[in-house]
């Protein structure tokens, strides 16, 4: 009715103060809300991107082949044929490489470290360009053989600068030790816990390392258009791939360094395939992710708890204040499910323009943020992988957002209105403040 | 008169006790009141601070209840009636005016009086317009429609109350010292349009009222001291009673 609007509306223009402020406090749990969840989102999101870069594709065709039962080398033979059946049987595909796997020991003059060795093309790989911040040097020097991409902390560490000579030395498949020295091409700025354990050379030089052929390669990182496209495409890899006559090993979700053990003691030789995707390749790092899920609803609740309760104090006390006013009402006849409808309106009012207020400035705020490219300290770094920080909103949960914390608003009030409407006309009429 | 008595009475109410608890102190306001008000009657009730004028009228009016005995409106033991019949019969039989006004404050005058009309939904927008301005125009408001109570005299403000009260057309009208705010020119217009609705259409009028001038224009005056009714006089009699009493204050 439209009485019950007008009654309502003016209401929140009458006591403009306490619509204010209230209407604030909505607002500005909304916009907290928001640009927490975008932060959270953006964290992933950076934290995504960079390791399904460095670290895994999408979906991996990667495997391993064993000389003898105990010792299995990461490797996948005669990789152009496979990734030849790839292309034509994955139209999702937006672009696949094919990366070198090692763990070997990297030696400079003054000091030595165990790292991860990828072995890339670094022409064919569009990815590494927007996620590595060269720090020193030039990424296109990985063309040339002989060379390795450090990240910051490794250089430091090994005390080498671009255009110095380290070792890498590693055990081939024949059980020998083989060693080649590369040159310094770059430096890139650390993306978190993956520039503590990697380095990258040119794929050649991985094979010259351990002395592999050169249809050989570590793994096919095959990168989708769609992310919600790899349980479909990983399926129909299994069967195509093993209707090709390729050994597929048992689906096992973690990341491939991982399955070493159980590789090793299982009792087949030659090749066998293993496709996995980026959540077993990240398996590891999850575990960051389910933390930062973990401490933004924690930060949440308790925000809104607190916050809460503060716009039940002042709803209450706005509707006990017109205990006189409902009395009235009621004793010209107004019914009780109307009083309460009036106030439920009201208070809907008030959380929809401020949750609509505070949605806006948070995505303001987001926008704003995430422009500015605001850098991180290292800590939150290492998580997530970049060294800026990176907001996205996300439409459905801000909306979400707005729909929760009006739908609270709305019932918070529920209380103290039917409690006034249910009193004695004449008792609420005679009510004092 | 006689032909009203053959009527059955608009408001009935039998042995009826009204008391207050204050904490542990029980306060009796009304101690045993029998009371009969036929269609068409002007009564007033007439009665000292305290005596009980205002809790009566609240019985009456379906906005309290009755500590014990049996208070009828309309036919309707109001006991009997659930909540929502109650405000029904609020809504759509009695018109109130509160002794303290109680108008919306944020609604304008206009609005207020406006107000049950639309809780009726029996006019469509323009009847209510012209029953509305109608009102306002008879309690001298016309000009000021637009203003907010709180941009009012009292005596406007009381105004207000009567032409809300007034709005409906209401078979039974309460009024709480609807003159105690005027001036005697405006108490007399109002009682004048009281008794013009009184006549014309037969409206139940009950008032509660100190003034022996609006005493004069009621059909009986109720005589009520501390919770009980004395007697039921005519105005002139009850112009002496009171003037005997008077000389007590
Ligand atoms: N809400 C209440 N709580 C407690 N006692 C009350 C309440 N309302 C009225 N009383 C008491 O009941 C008695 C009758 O009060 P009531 O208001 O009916 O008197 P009244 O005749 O209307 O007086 P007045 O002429 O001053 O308006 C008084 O003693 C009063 O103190
Ligand atoms: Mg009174």
């Amino acid at each position: 009715m439209f009485q019950l609007f007008l009654i309502a509306f003016r209401n929140l223009g009458t006591h403009r103060r306490r619509t204010l402020l209230l209407g604030g406090a909505i607002a500005g749990v909304t916009a907290l809300l928001v640009i927490l969840m975008g932060l959270s989102t953006g964290m992933k999101e950076t934290m995504l991107r960079s390791a399904t870069t460095l670290a895994t594709g999408h979906v991996n065709v990667g495997g391993f082949f064993k000389v003898t039962a105990g010792q299995a080398a990461p490797v996948v033979t005669a990789y152009p044929k496979i990734l030849e059946l790839v292309r034509k049987e994955v139209p999702e595909l937006d672009y696949a490489v094919q990366r070198g796997r090692g763990w070997a020991k990297i030696v400079s003059e003054s000091a030595s470290m165990q790292v991860g060795v990828g072995g890339i093309d670094v022409k064919d790989e569009p990815g590494f360009r927007q996620v590595l911040q060269i720090h020193e040097g030039n990424l296109d020097g990985l063309n040339e053989q002989g060379t390795v991409l450090l990240f910051e902390k490794q250089a430091k560490r090994l005390q080498v600068k671009v255009g110095d000579t380290v070792t890498i030395s590693a055990p081939t498949m024949r059980g020998t030790n083989n060693t080649v020295d590369v040159r310094v091409a770059a430096i890139a700025t650390d993306v978190g816990m993956m520039s503590d354990f990697n380095v990258f050379v040119p794929s050649n030089t991985l094979r010259s390392l351990y002395q592999l052929r050169d249809d050989t390669t570590g793994a096919l990182y095959l990168y989708l258009k769609d992310v919600n496209q790899v349980p479909v495409v990983q399926a129909r890899l299994r069967t195509v791939l093993a209707d090709a006559g390729h050994q597929l090993m048992d689906n096992d979700p973690r990341a491939f360094w991982m399955k070493f053990e159980v590789v090793n003691r299982e009792a087949w030789t030659g090749q066998k395939l293993d496709i996995t995707n980026w959540e077993d390749e990240l398996s590891f790092i999850t575990w960051t992710l389910t933390a930062l899920n973990g401490l933004t609803g924690i930060l949440i609740f308790v925000l809104l708890v607190i916050i809460g309760v503060g716009i039940m104090n002042t709803l209450w006390i706005a509707i006990r204040e017109r205990t006189r006013e409902i009395g009235t009402l009621r004793a010209i006849g107004m019914q009780r499910t109307r009083v309460v409808a009036m106030f439920l309106f009201e208070a809907m009012t008030l959380g929809a323009l401020g949750t609509l207020a505070g949605a806006l400035i948070g995505l303001a705020v987001c926008l704003g943020v995430d422009a500015a490219h605001v850098g991180v300290p290292a800590a939150v770094a290492m998580f997530i992988m970049s060294d800026r920080l990176h907001l996205v909103v996300n439409a459905g949960s801000v909306v979400g957002a707005m729909v929760f914390i009006t739908t609270c608003t709305t019932l918070i009030s529920l209380i103290p209105s039917f409690l006034a409407a249910r009193l004695k006309p004449v008792t609420a009429m005679h009510h004092i403040g | 008169m006689n032909a009203a008595v053959a009527q059955s009475p608009i408001v009935s109410i039998t042995n009826v006790t009204k008391d207050y608890t204050l904490g542990k102190v029980v306060v009796p306001a009304l101690r045993g009141v029998d009371l009969q008000v036929h269609p068409g009657e002007f009564i007033s009730i007439a009665g000292p601070s305290g005596s009980g004028k205002t809790t009566l009228l609240n019985l009456i009016g379906c906005v309290d209840t009755a500590t014990s005995g049996v208070v009828s409106v309309a036919g309707q033991d109001t006991k009997q009636l659930t909540e929502r019949q109650l405000t029904h019969l609020r809504l759509h039989t009695i018109g109130f005016i509160f002794q303290s006004f109680n108008l919306v404050s944020v609604l304008s005058v206009f609005q207020n009086v406006e107000f049950p009309l639309l809780l009726q939904r029996k006019l469509d927008k323009n009847q209510r317009k012209e029953r509305v301005n109608q009102l306002l125009e008879q309690v001298g408001l016309a000009h000021h429609a637009k203003h907010r109570p709180n941009e009012l005299s009292g005596g406007q403000r009381q105004r207000v109350a009567v032409a809300r009260a007034l709005v409906t057309r209401p078979q039974l009208v309460l009024a709480d010292e609807p003159t105690a705010n005027l001036d005697s020119v405006t108490g007399q217009h109002i009682i004048d349009l009281m008794k013009e609705l009184n006549q014309k259409e037969g409206t139940t009028f009950i008032f509660s009222t100190h003034d022996a001038k609006v005493m004069n224009h009621a059909n009986a005056v109720v005589r009520l001291a501390d919770g009980k009714i004395l007697d039921r006089l005519t105005p002139s009699e009850a112009k002496r009673a009171l003037a005997v009493g008077a000389e007590g204050h």
